[in-house]
C-alpha cells in the first residue's frame, strides 16, 4: 500500500498531474494495442487451427512437463537455501546472498553457454555421457536450463517470505513439543504459504517462457526439444507466422494468469 | 549468573529494557544453548536437552499465537504434538480455556481478539501442557491498565491453583507486590540482587536497585475508600491518600518525599505521625534517617538538615508526607 497516494488526483487538475497521467494512460494504451494486435492479427479460424496443430500441441505438452518438473525442483532446492539465508548466521552469509543474486542480472544466453560447456565437453559432461545420461540437446537439458536460470528467483521470493515470519513463532512451537522439523512444517511453512505460492507461480511462468538458456542447452530441434518459445522462434524463422502467433498467444495467456495469481499471493510485500 | 527457583514459586525478574531478560528466558526454554554453565530442573541437568523435552512453557509479550490456527487449535497445539486423542484434546482445551475465561473464543482466529484475550489464549496454550516451569516474558506490558490489573489478579490465582512454578519478567514493579514470592533484579546481563519483595525494596543491594525501584518505604495494608479518599490501615498507623483502589494493597513512598521535623507543624500535608529515630546513615551527599513511627520510615535528608535538627538515635521526630506522595498498588 502506497501511503503517500493522493486519493483524488483529478478534482484539482494541475498541469503536472495532467501530463504525468497522460504519459501513464498513453503507455497503457500502447501496451494493450501491441499485445492485443498480435492476438487478433491472424484470421480467427486460422488461429484456432494453428492452436490445434500437432506441433503446437507437442510444444504445449513439452513446455508443461519441463516447466512443472523444473519448478518442483526449484521449490525443493529453494526452501532450505532461502530458510538458511533468512535465519542462520554463518561465515560468508553476505557473499552467498550476493552470489545467489548475480544470476538475476546474468543474460540467460550466457547461463546457457556455461551449462552447455559443463554438460558437454567438460570432464563431468563426458562422465555423464559414459553413464548413458545425455543432457545436451535433450528434454532433460531443458529442465536443467530452466532450473538453473529460475532458482535465484525462487530463492529470492521464498527468502522474503521466511524473513517476514517472526522466529518467535518457531520458538514457541519448540517449547510446545515440536522438533525443529515439526515447527518448520506446522508453523513456518503454513505462515509462508502465500509467499511460496507466489514464488512457485512466477517461477513456473518464467520456466515456460525461458528461451535463451533452453535453446543453448536443449537445442532447438523440431518435435524433440521444441517448447513454446522455441516453437515461436522456429516458426518465425521459417515464415510460418500463424504457428508462431499461436505459440505467442498461449504464452500471453499463461503470463497474464500467472501474474494475476502472483500479485494476489505476494500481497503488498513487493518482493522485487 | 546464579539463580535458584523453588518448586511452585512465583519468581519475578525485574530489570530495565535491554538487561538481557528475554535471552535469559529463551535460554531456559532451550532456544539458545549457553556458552558455559548448567541449567538444572528437578535435579536433572537439562542444559543440552531439546526444548520439546524440557517441560518448560513460554509466553511472550506479543503473544505469538499462530495466526493460521483458531484459538482452540492454538491451545491444543502442544497436546497434538503428544499425539493425544482428539476427544481428550478437546476436553483439556475446554478446561484450560474455562480457567482463563476464554471458552467462548475457541473457534475464533487470533487476529480477531483483543490484546487481553490473546494473552489469555497464549497463557492457556502453555498451561494446558502442565509445564514444570512457566516462563512469562513481560506478559502484561502490552495491555491497557484495567486489563492488566484484572489479568494480573487472575494470573496469581491460576498459578496458585495449578501449583505452577513461574518465572516472570517485568519492568513494572506493581507486578512484584501482586505476584512475586521472590524477586531477582537484573542489570546488564547480571543478577545483582535476589530476595523477597520486601527485602529487595527495603534493603536495595545497590544504588541501582534503589534508583530502579525508587520506593524504599513499602508497606502492605487494607485500603478503604470513602468519597474518593482512601484510608489505608498499615497495622500501626493509617495513611491517607487519594485513590480508588480498595482492599488488600501495598503503598510506596519515596524517601525523598518524607519530611522530618522536631515539632508538629500546620501544613497542607495529610499525613503526620510521631516517631523516634532508630538510625542515621551518613553516606555521601545524602543521609538516610530511619524513623520508627508505627511502621519504619526511611527519609533522605542532606547532612546539613540532619545537623540542624540534631537528629540522632532516640530523638523524637514528626514524620510528614503529602497524600500525593503515597503510591497505591493492588496486592
Amino acid at each position: 500500500m502506497n501511503v503517500f497516494q493522493d486519493r483524488a488526483p483529478l478534482p484539482r487538475p494541475t498541469p503536472f498531474k495532467v501530463i504525468f497521467l497522460a504519459v501513464l494512460f498513453c503507455l497503457i494504451a500502447y501496451f494493450l494495442v501491441v499485445i492485443v494486435g498480435l492476438v487478433v492479427y491472424p484470421p480467427f479460424p486460422a488461429l484456432v487451427e494453428s492452436l490445434r496443430s500437432r506441433e503446437i500441441l507437442f510444444a504445449v505438452e513439452l513446455s508443461l512437463v519441463t516447466s512443472v518438473v523444473s519448478t518442483a525442483l526449484c521449490v525443493v532446492a529453494a526452501v532450505p537455501v532461502a530458510y538458511s539465508l533468512a535465519r542462520f548466521s554463518f561465515p560468508g552469509r553476505g557473499l552467498v546472498n550476493t552470489l545467489f543474486n548475480i544470476p538475476l542480472a546474468l543474460p540467460p544466453l550466457v547461463a546457457g553457454v556455461a551449462l552447455l560447456i559443463f554438460y558437454g565437453p567438460s570432464t563431468f559432461g563426458k562422465m555423464l555421457s559414459a553413464f548413458g545420461l545425455d543432457i545436451v540437446y535433450t528434454p532433460i537439458g531443458i529442465v536443467v536450463a530452466q532450473f538453473f536460470v529460475n532458482l535465484p528467483y525462487m530463492v529470492r521470493v521464498t527468502r522474503s517470505a521466511f524473513e517476514t515470519i517472526n522466529p518467535r513463532f518457531e520458538h514457541v512451537a519448540r517449547t510446545l513439543g515440536c522438533t525443529e522439523w515439526g515447527a518448520f512444517r506446522q508453523v513456518t511453512l503454513p505462515l509462508a504459504r502465500n509467499g511460496l505460492i507466489a514464488g512457485l507461480v512466477i517461477t513456473w511462468s518464467k520456466a515456460i517462457g525461458e528461451f535463451g538458456a533452453v535453446m543453448m542447452l536443449g537445442g532447438a530441434t523440431r518435435m524433440k526439444t521444441e517448447t513454446l518459445p522455441i516453437a515461436l522462434f522456429l516458426n518465425m524463422s521459417t515464415g510460418d507466422l500463424d504457428l508462431a502467433i499461436a505459440a505467442s498467444v498461449i504464452l500471453i495467456v499463461i503470463s497474464v494468469i500467472s501474474f494475476a495469481v502472483f500479485e494476489r499471493c505476494s500481497g503488498d510485500r513487493g518482493v522485487f | 549468573m546464579d539463580l535458584t527457583v523453588a518448586d511452585g514459586e512465583y519468581f519475578i525478574i525485574l530489570g530495565p529494557t535491554g538487561a538481557g531478560k528475554t535471552i535469559l528466558l529463551e535460554t531456559l526454554a532451550g532456544i539458545y544453548t549457553p556458552d558455559d554453565g548448567t541449567i538444572t530442573l528437578d535435579g536433572r541437568d537439562i542444559t543440552r536437552t531439546d526444548p520439546k523435552d524440557r517441560g518448560i512453557g513460554m509466553v511472550y509479550q506479543d503473544y505469538m499465537l499462530f495466526p493460521h490456527l483458531t484459538v482452540g487449535e492454538n491451545i491444543g497445539f502442544g497436546l497434538r504434538q503428544r499425539k493425544a486423542d482428539p476427544a481428550s484434546i478437546r476436553e483439556e482445551v475446554q478446561e484450560t480455556a474455562a480457567l482463563l475465561g476464554i471458552e467462548r473464543l475457541l473457534s475464533r482466529t487470533p487476529g480477531t481478539l483483543s490484546g487481553g484475550e490473546q494473552q489469555r489464549a497464549a497463557i492457556a496454550r502453555a498451561l494446558v501442557l502442565r509445564p514444570h516451569v512457566l516462563l512469562l516474558d513481560e506478559p502484561l506490558s502490552a495491555l491497557d491498565t484495567s486489563t492488566r490489573d484484572r489479568l494480573r489478579r487472575e494470573l496469581r490465582s491460576i498459578c496458585r491453583a495449578t501449583k505452577t512454578t513461574v518465572i516472570h519478567i517485568t519492568h513494572h514493579f506493581e507486578d512484584i507486590f501482586a505476584l512475586a514470592d521472590r524477586v531477582a533484579v537484573m542489570q546488564e546481563g547480571r543478577v545483582i540482587q535476589t530476595g523477597t519483595p520486601d527485602e529487595v525494596f527495603r534493603k536495595p543491594a545497590s544504588e541501582f536497585v534503589a534508583a530502579f525501584t525508587g520506593m524504599e518505604n513499602v508497606y502492605c495494608g487494607v485500603s478503604r475508600v470513602l468519597n474518593g479518599e482512601a484510608a489505608i490501615d498499615l497495622g500501626g498507623i493509617t495513611v491517607r491518600t487519594v485513590s480508588e483502589i480498595e482492599g488488600e494493597v501495598c503503598v510506596g513512598i519515596r524517601p525523598e518525599e518524607v519530611i522530618l521535623s522536631r515539632e508538629p507543624f500546620e501544613s497542607s500535608a495529610a499525613n503526620t505521625f510521631p516517631g523516634r529515630v532508630t538510625e542515621v546513615q551518613r553516606n555521601g551527599t545524602f543521609s538516610r534517617v530511619f524513623v520508627e513511627a508505627g511502621v519504619l520510615f526511611i527519609a533522605v535528608l542532606t547532612p546539613q538538615s540532619v545537623e540542624r535538627l540534631r537528629l540522632a538515635e532516640g530523638v523524637a521526630v514528626q514524620v510528614t508526607f503529602k497524600a500525593s506522595a503515597v503510591h497505591v498498588f493492588l496486592r
